[in-house]
């Protein structure tokens, strides 16, 4: 309506083509910084964990920003599900980190979508080398020939314990014993306790393979599922039955003090899950942490199999060589094992291995409880996890906690189950 | 993801029209310039406004017509969007978890709302009346909705309700045993709602300007014809406040469909327990960014968007009934 009197038209357009330079600039800010030009190139390092791994982490980083000073790595970290929602949002949108933490779940979900980096030509530059690993972990991230991920340790599935409530009980368990062993134990912990025998097992995916590798069986095959509701069903049923009578811990509590564990806040004295987690259990929780061997059906064999934390690069970096140095770095320094220490699992090679001589509990009996499995000769080729198992996991998850609070019944629960995984499945 | 603005100022009160009416462009002569606006002016305009055409363009408009596209198809982030037609509108409806989600929705539009502008209406008529530190309980009372929204409120939340915590422990002083809210599947949504009914500021400040329009000697002549309080409140001052009631509603019901943030931290990000607080949106959240099915979450979005719509038209038409307008000024 009214005239702008001030201003005239020459100042205008200027004033405009100043803010739409403004707008240039705050796009060119967004692209990645630092390349080329011999001046230091920065990555990007995104990992999963609690606070006690970022001191670490961030430790381990300074110490490879010394030794390379023409690298810069910036880090960040989520909790587990959230790493995978911020990590999938930036690979779809093109800006992934550089090098992420990574399991086997996902290696054939993003190896489809080609968003992991293949390591074998960094290999051959020589920017990283895959001489002197344990175990032949080397190959564990070995896809069709790609060599999508590197790993920093290893790890196996075991029943960490609060050993306290386990000694007063007068339990120990011993390699070989079997879940019948397990419950009497854990009924005994609630009737003399008044604790809870286990956070509740019936959502841990990586438990309930186990539990059908025992009978011959496994979660998954090369592309679906190794079980059907005739195998899930009676172990949700069971599983619902003992949240009722206080074996596992109440799930309401459980749920409020999440993302801390059940275990470590003394409202279950057992949790079954990666070796490990009882660094961390020892860091938050005041009681001692210890670990138990996986109970067998038979009396002998568990299904276990070594699982494995890896660096992946991404496909998208701009800079491989140097995404190749760092994990190099991470996984063969001695001194970042010092750093380290069993955080990630068993270091994946001899030199690091070596390096880190445990002192403190936990990890002390973390090597013992790696040792003793390997040499009871329990451990078996990994079963595969096809595309949309991470996915698959998280429903496992989800619906075993929707059971014990008592949403659905156990047939609802398994029926959903299902028809989530297909989906998943069809549309990984 | 869908948008839905209304500009506070988008319907003024009655009083406020009638007086526009009386000062409006007819009554004199229009305010226009020595000539009439030329080229080079539109020119001028639409630069200044090419920030706000460009984001809109690249930021609403050309997303939108892009989801309303996936929405049509399979959508993985990762291959190309493969069309399926009307499946994944159909896959809803046969999906017990979307209708979970829109249970709890509907749930809590239908609590939140209702009870929010209950307490808004009642603090306003509190505050209205001229009485000392006035002031001051109307910003006491209005903070909550500056933080609100955040995430450090919720986080909050989170604390206060969970087992042994202040909710908890002062319930456990008149005798109510349930725990705490976060934990239960069955309490934990009256712990968002509580949430939202705290924020009641916003819909307050409305109504308190609503109620200041409202002439003093309609109540004086009711009571003098020996009108008791709540004779003079439905008869009085509920019509004459109802164009800002009927403002008030539209807007918290739309708000109201949009929850997700709260839902979210309140519950630790699992929209749980037992899918308790799984709102439309937390549902939409996960099934795109958790399950990478961004064509599902997209005809979610769109699905949101029409039922927002309807129930907008449906309010609409019903205030022929229930919202008066003064006509001509009185």
């Amino acid at each position: 309506m009214s005239r702008n009197n001030g201003i005239d038209r020459r100042q205008m357009l200027k004033l405009a083509g100043f803010s739409a330079a403004g707008l240039g600039l705050t796009a060119a800010g967004c692209g990645s910084g630092g390349s080329g030009s011999g001046g230091p190139v920065t990555i990007r390092h995104s990992w999963w964990g609690a606070d006690d791994r970022a001191k670490k982490i961030q430790q381990c980083v300074t110490l490879f920003e010394k030794k390379h000073p023409k690298i810069k790595v910036k880090t960040d970290f989520q909790q587990y599900p959230d790493f995978w929602k911020k990590f999938n949002t930036q690979a779809a949108g093109g800006n992934p980190p550089d090098v992420i933490q990574n399991a086997v779940t996902f290696l054939r979900k993003y190896e489809a979508k080609n968003v992991l980096l293949d390591l074998s030509p960094q290999v051959e530059k020589g920017n990283l080398s895959l001489d002197g690993f344990r175990a032949g972990l080397e190959k564990f991230a070995d896809i069709d020939g790609k060599l999508l991920g590197v790993p920093v340790g290893s790890n196996s599935m075991a029943l960490v314990i609060d050993q306290a409530v386990y000694e007063k009980a007068g339990i120990t368990p011993e390699t070989g014993w079997t879940w019948d062993e397990w419950y009497a134990g854990m009924e005994k912990i609630r009737d003399g306790q008044k604790v809870a025998g286990d956070v509740g097992p019936h959502g841990v995916m990586y438990l309930y393979d186990l539990i059908l590798r025992q009978n011959g069986k496994a979660f998954f095959t090369e592309d679906g599922m190794g079980f059907g509701e005739a195998e899930l069903l009676p172990y949700w049923t069971e599983a619902l039955a003992r949240v009722k009578s206080g074996i596992y811990a109440d799930p309401k509590k459980v749920e409020q003090i999440k993302p801390a564990s059940a275990l470590a806040r003394g409202m279950a004295s057992g949790e079954f899950t990666w070796d490990n987690f009882s660094i961390r259990y020892s860091a938050e929780g005041k009681s001692r942490y210890g670990l138990a061997p996986i109970p067998s059906t038979d009396g002998k064999r568990t299904g276990q199999y070594l699982g494995s934390l890896m660096l992946s690069g991404s496909a998208r970096t701009k800079h491989p060589a140097e995404v190749a140095t760092f994990i190099g770095f991470m996984t063969h320094e001695p001194e970042v094992a010092r750093i380290m220490g069993y955080d990630r699992g068993v270091p994946a090679t001899t030199a690091q291995f070596e390096a880190y001589r445990p002192t403190d509990a936990p990890s002390k009996a973390i090597e013992a409880y790696e040792t003793a499995i390997a040499e009871a000769g329990v451990l078996e080729p990994i079963t595969p996890h096809p595309a949309g198992a991470d996915v698959i996991e998280a429903a496992f998850l989800r619906i075993a906690g929707d059971l014990s609070l008592g949403k659905a019944s156990p047939k609802d629960s398994v029926k959903q189950f299902f028809s989530e995984a297909k989906t998943a499945l069809g549309s990984n | 993801m869908t948008h839905i603005q209304t500009s506070p100022g988008a319907r003024a009160s009655g009083s406020d029209r009638s007086a526009g009416r009386r000062n409006g462009p007819g009554d004199g002569a229009p305010p226009v310039g020595p000539k009439r606006p030329g080229r080079s002016d539109n020119l001028a305009g639409y630069l200044f406004m090419s920030p706000w055409i460009a984001g809109f363009l690249f930021l609403i408009a050309g997303p939108m017509v892009f989801s309303l596209y996936l929405s049509f198809t399979e959508y993985n982030l990762f291959d190309a969007p493969r069309w399926v037609g009307l499946q994944n509108f159909t896959d809803m409806f046969a999906d017990p978890r979307w209708r979970q989600s829109v249970e709890v929705t509907s749930w809590y539009v239908l609590i939140g709302t209702p009870v929010k502008l209950a307490a808004a209406l009642a603090v306003a008529m509190l505050l209205a009346q001229k009485r000392w530190g006035q002031s001051f309980y109307r910003a006491a009372f209005y903070a909550p909705s500056l933080i609100g929204a955040s995430v450090s409120a919720a986080i909050v939340w989170r604390a206060l309700f969970s087992d042994d915590a202040v909710v908890d422990r002062t319930q456990k002083l008149f005798g109510v045993e349930t725990g705490g809210w976060i934990g239960d599947p069955e309490m934990i949504i009256y712990a968002l709602v509580a949430l939202t009914v705290w924020q009641f500021g916003a819909p307050m400040v409305i109504f308190l300007a609503g109620l200041k329009q409202v002439p003093r000697e309609l109540y004086e002549a009711a009571e003098v014809d020996g009108a008791g309080r709540w004779r003079r409140f439905f008869h009085i001052t509920l019509p004459m406040i109802s164009p800002v009631l009927f403002f008030n509603v539209l807007l918290e019901t739309i708000h109201s469909f949009q929850i997700f943030g709260s839902a979210y931290i309140v519950s630790n990000g699992s929209c749980g327990p037992a899918d308790a607080t799984l709102v439309y949106t937390c549902y939409l959240y996960d099934q795109g960014f958790v399950n990478s099915r961004m064509g599902f979450a997209s005809a979610m979005g769109w699905l949101l968007l029409v039922a927002v719509g309807l129930v907008t038209a449906v309010l609409f038409w019903s205030q022929k009934r229930w919202v008066h307008y003064e006509e001509g000024g009185r």
